[in-house]
């Protein structure tokens, strides 16, 4: 099992008066400290005009700063837009190379193809194309990162050829993943052999199923370059020795994380199409789940909040379901003091991680 | 997280009288439905909402026009303007004026789902390629919409989302939720235009529709089922909200 922290970077109002500098400082002090403390992965989302809900517009330069302060975390896209309007492929594998590079081979890159109408018309993409977009993204990046010299006559974007540089570090290429929101990205995963990057909310038995497809489907994939078969799901993190502290700190967590989600506008509510099956959210919701049977606490089933014990039987269910890895948002318009954040941080890789590492109970 | 700031007096001034939560359920079969839907622009994006909602960011601006040929009411036509924003965390779409045109059925939706129609001629006329809609008040246009060019969809491609309608009811001024069923048996998109809006006539002066976001053309059986929710227009809905059958 392996463990990432992952960022909205979530701002609460008002915005001015240092709030954004302050979030982007207290991530990545959380980053130092998870890098020291054993965590694998440091995911950033890219998302552009949803006020407080997130302000990671440019995680590539978030990333970079992460990679210089640390030594071994894996520094992960969670997920670049693979739309040229927003994001010229060219220019996705340029970036990321030039990661690659500086964090000395430690990317991770997720693929995304947006879920907003916000973000959607404020780059004027037609909801209609994007899955076209991302299909033919992706399948260019692997090509773009390993042939010394690269065309492509597409649909989306074309080129003469050209060599695209730098090269990344890793051979042949960084792991590629998609984020899955919508029932059925899994099987999209599957079919071009990358890895399922969960970010949205799934019961365990819906996450089973999803899991246990993905793995079926991958066998038989068309890989369009080096296979990722790797399954990580989103989750929520506040640890603490006192369980009722932990509820409580948890919860408020959940509470505003719910509150900057409302205002999201999906694009399924704005404008019908068949592109976007549902309105996918784009992080768990926990005001849908209900907390467990005979569970008083009122924290949502699965969630990683609580004392160490409630953590470790949490995370053992989605390992015994098939997932690989957990990524935890820490934090959600600053509900929770910083210093807090690193406690649990600590507490976490002191008490649970060796839970999950060879030979943990 | 942003809340409404509409003066809840001035709402309490202008909401419609709805004398009771019993009104009965109403199905209005075969209802042709226009819906253009634009960002708002020109007001902020709270400014339209009492404090117990929530806009969502950016706004839409949903015009809706029905079209009913028969049914328990009679032939009548309504043109709704609704404004998208959230109860808690859950989607819903604020009624901020209508008119209707066929005087048995906008009495009926008045009095029994808040609707606050004024009257008006009411117009939507289906072309080859294009579904056009009006509304013209005192022999002057207020309204002048048209879906272009429209394409089919599967009926299932739509959405709907309740709505909210400010009502002077029985326990004070209430945002009355309606929460209309749509069995969709034809559905096609088509291309917003807007040759003619007055928002003031709607009851948002200031308000204009910023930037186009789609249209689409349906025929549909509608019902209002009985009202079963109320919530306070002036707190938040997770403390406000009432059930009332």
């Amino acid at each position: 099992m392996k463990f990432g922290i992952f960022y909205e970077l979530s701002v609460p109002r008002p915005f001015a008066g240092g709030a954004e500098r302050s979030v982007y400082e207290n991530a990545l002090e959380q980053v130092r400290v998870a890098d020291e403390v054993g965590f694998d992965f440091v995911w950033a989302v890219e998302h552009h005009f949803l006020e407080e809900y997130s302000h990671c517009s440019a995680p590539e330069l978030f990333l970079t700063a992460c990679a210089m302060q640390t030594k071994r975390i894996r520094v992960g896209h969670g997920a670049v837009v693979c739309v040229p309007a927003m994001n010229h492929p060219i220019r996705i594998a340029e970036r990321a190379a030039v990661l690659d590079i500086l964090s000395g081979g430690r990317l991770e890159l997720g693929t995304a193809r947006s879920s907003t109408w916000s973000e959607l018309a404020g780059f004027q993409i037609d909801p209609d194309t994007t899955k076209q977009t991302w299909d033919e993204t992706i399948r260019a990046l692997p090509r773009m990162w390993t042939e010394e010299r690269f065309s492509w006559s597409g649909t989306s974007f074309s080129v003469p050829e050209r060599a695209i540089l730098p090269k990344p570090v890793q051979q042949p290429h960084p792991p590629l993943w998609v984020t899955v929101t919508t029932p059925g990205t899994e099987l999209d995963a599957a079919e071009r052999g990358i890895g399922c990057l969960g970010v949205a909310a799934a019961s365990f038995k819906e996450q089973e199923r999803r899991t246990a497809e993905y793995h079926r489907r991958i066998r038989s994939c068309s890989p369009i370059g080096a296979v990722n078969e790797q399954v990580a799901t989103l989750n929520f993190l506040y640890c603490h020795e006192d369980g009722a502290e932990a509820a409580r700190s948890g919860l408020a967590m959940l509470g505003a994380f719910g509150q900057s989600n409302a205002h999201l506008l999906f694009t399924r509510e704005a404008y019908p199409t068949r592109a976007y099956g549902s309105l996918a959210n784009l992080a768990p919701a926990p005001a849908r789940r209900e907390g467990s049977p005979g569970d008083p606490s009122g924290i949502p089933e699965g969630m990683a909040i609580g004392d160490p014990d409630r953590i470790i039987r949490a995370i053992k269910e989605w390992e015994s379901i098939g997932v690989d890895g957990v990524n935890f948002l820490l934090n959600a318009l600053e509900q929770i003091p910083q210093e807090q954040v690193l406690a649990s941080l600590r507490l976490f890789a002191r008490d649970v991680m060796p839970a999950f590492r060879k030979g943990g109970r | 997280m942003l809340a409404g700031s509409a003066d809840v007096g001035a709402l309490a001034r202008r909401a419609p009288k709805l004398a009771s939560f019993d009104g009965e359920a109403l199905t209005l079969p075969g209802v042709e439905i226009l819906q253009v839907t634009y960002e708002l622009g020109g007001v902020a994006p709270e400014a339209p909402f009492p404090p117990a909602l929530h806009p969502t960011l950016p706004v839409l601006a949903v015009l809706a026009v029905w079209r009913a040929a028969a049914g328990p009411l009679g032939p009548f036509a309504l043109a709704q303007w609704k404004l998208s924003c959230r109860s808690g965390a859950r989607p819903r779409q604020l009624l901020v004026g209508s008119f209707a045109d066929g005087e048995p059925a906008r009495a009926a939706l008045n009095e029994r789902f808040a609707f606050a129609a004024a009257p008006a001629r009411v117009r939507l006329e289906r072309g080859y390629d294009r579904v056009a809609a009006g509304v013209e008040l005192g022999g002057r246009a207020v309204l002048d919409v048209t879906g272009r060019g429209p394409l089919p969809l599967a009926t299932g491609d739509l959405q709907f989302f309740s709505s909210v309608h400010a009502a002077d009811t029985p326990t004070g001024l209430r945002l009355v939720q309606i929460d209309a069923e749509y069995a969709v048996a034809r559905a096609e998109r088509a291309a917003p235009e807007v040759a003619c809006f007055d928002a003031a006539a709607f009851g948002l002066p200031g308000a204009r529709l910023a930037y186009p976001v789609a249209a689409f053309v349906a025929v549909a059986d509608v019902t209002l089922p009985r009202v079963r929710f109320v919530s306070r227009a002036d707190v938040p809905a997770f403390a406000g909200t009432e059930r009332v059958s």
